[in-house]
């Protein structure tokens, strides 16, 4: 008996992480919150402890308007321009 | 870079091997599936007039695409039959628009299924259920299309519970959440009709709906006491959002509101209207948020939103409102959708078989 596999015939993608920063200390921090309830108080927290630790300054507050679908590409492409490392998570 | 060519496995001419052979691989729901063997797979993919390696949706999150093939190979393992087939690819389709957003509404803790709502002559043609016992068992097409499109979601895009859908609860739609509108005694157009469609053409709409809520009212006689309990499981505080509704009217409540002469905008409007909450209210429960409230209320509010109350939805035509069931029993439903919001709005679909397999 001969069976169709039922998963996607798409090619696996190729994932690259991005290279890790020599040092965090006096990097400029982004942060992306989702929108969600407490998502901004949660990772200024998280932000706030990279300052103190770190020297880090906090540069720019981005949103995205639906927590479940991916950033917009000039979200990303902006964020990028702009700061060295970029906070981001779930709130709820 | 091209799509790979379908696999085959090869296994021992033995059926029930065969099922634990797919039980094995992790292709199945947890129930039993139809061996997708190479015959049935081609037979239904003979309803479709396209090539099997035409890609009909995308997934973002993974890059996997769903092909014609692989839509085709789930139907068969979910029990479909040919001419079942073009609802699924139609509901696809619909789903791979941005706007229904179908990895969020999937992989959320928010345990949301993939409602479909068909409409047209198509139901009937391959005997749909529309009547008694309507979101419940027993109907091969209602269940078969249903499930299809939870095994393409498991299959073909990975969304595996635990893995990268991490419904906290989930619900049991994520087996087969599929009805057909009832034709039979409806006073209003059909939805594929109101959804502009021509006189003939058959649609699908696709909702991620959280859940089931069973609306009974055996006492009232008016469309406004039967409409308020609707509107008020609408507004609960457990549902109240945003998002917006599906509300299946049972033939029984449907006839009350009928015989009055409302239509389907009247209805939409009534219950828009009285699905609210204080914002008191919705500070009592720690749900208000002023962000929120200022979408609904802001520059671009519609006339019947009342100030200091939060609507269920941002507009009378967020709600999906037809009849469907049984003819006894004054038992209607309310789904919920998955989104408090508009991060998944729903979407309709022709379904292209038979005489209307002409596409642009």
């Amino acid at each position: 008996m001969q069976l169709y596999s039922p998963l996607s015939t798409t090619p696996k993608r190729k994932a690259f992480r991005a290279p890790a920063l020599a040092t965090i200390d006096g990097m400029r921090i982004g942060i992306l919150e989702n929108g969600k309830l407490n998502a901004e108080e949660m990772l200024n927290e998280v932000a706030a402890l990279f300052v103190e630790r770190n020297g880090c300054t906090v540069r720019m507050l981005a949103s995205k308007k639906n927590a479940s679908a991916p950033a917009p590409a000039n979200t990303l492409v902006k964020v990028a321009q702009e700061v060295d490392f970029l906070i981001t998570g779930l709130g709820d | 870079m091209p799509a790979l060519a379908p696999r085959i496995h090869e296994v021992p001419d033995d059926l029930l091997a065969a099922i634990d052979f797919c039980y094995e691989q992790g292709w199945t729901d947890g129930l039993p599936v139809v061996p997708p063997v190479v015959d049935r797979v081609k037979s239904m993919l003979a309803a479709e007039d396209r090539p099997p390696d035409t890609v009909i949706a995308h997934h973002p999150a993974t890059g996997l695409d769903l092909s014609l093939h692989a839509a085709a190979v789930n139907a068969v393992m979910a029990g479909c039959l040919p001419e079942y087939f073009p609802v699924v690819v139609a509901a696809f389709e619909a789903m791979d628009r941005p706007d229904f957003n179908f990895h969020g509404s999937t992989a959320s803790t928010g345990g949301s299924a993939p409602l479909l709502v068909v409409s047209g002559p198509y139901p009937d043609r391959i005997g749909m259920n529309s009547d008694v016992n309507l979101f419940g068992p027993g109907n091969r097409p209602n269940a078969t299309i249903g499930r299809a499109v939870r095994l393409i979601l498991r299959n073909v895009f990975q969304m595996i519970p635990g893995i990268s859908d991490k419904s906290t609860q989930g619900n049991p739609g994520k087996y087969s959440f599929c009805i057909a509108e009832r034709s039979r005694g409806n006073p209003w157009p059909p939805l594929s009709e109101a959804q502009g469609y021509a006189k003939g053409v058959s649609s699908v709409t696709v909702y991620a709906g959280g859940g089931f809520c069973n609306v009974e009212n055996h006492g009232g006689n008016t469309p406004e006491q039967i409409l308020g309990s609707v509107a008020d499981a609408m507004a609960n505080y457990g549902c109240i959002t945003l998002g917006q509704s599906v509300v299946i009217l049972a033939p029984e409540h449907m006839r009350i509101i009928a015989d009055a002469g409302w239509s389907r905008e009247r209805t939409q409007d009534y219950l828009f209207a009285q699905a609210k909450r204080s914002v008191d209210g919705m500070k009592s429960v720690g749900k208000y948020r002023d962000r929120e409230y200022d979408q609904q209320h802001g520059d671009e509010a519609h006339e019947l939103v009342e100030p200091g109350f939060m609507h269920r939805g941002l507009r009378p035509d967020d709600i999906l409102v037809t009849m469907g069931g049984g003819d006894a029993g004054g038992h209607s439903c309310f789904i919920p959708s998955w989104s408090r919001g508009r991060g998944s709005i729903m979407q309709h679909a022709p379904i292209l078989a038979g005489a209307n397999t002409q596409r642009d």
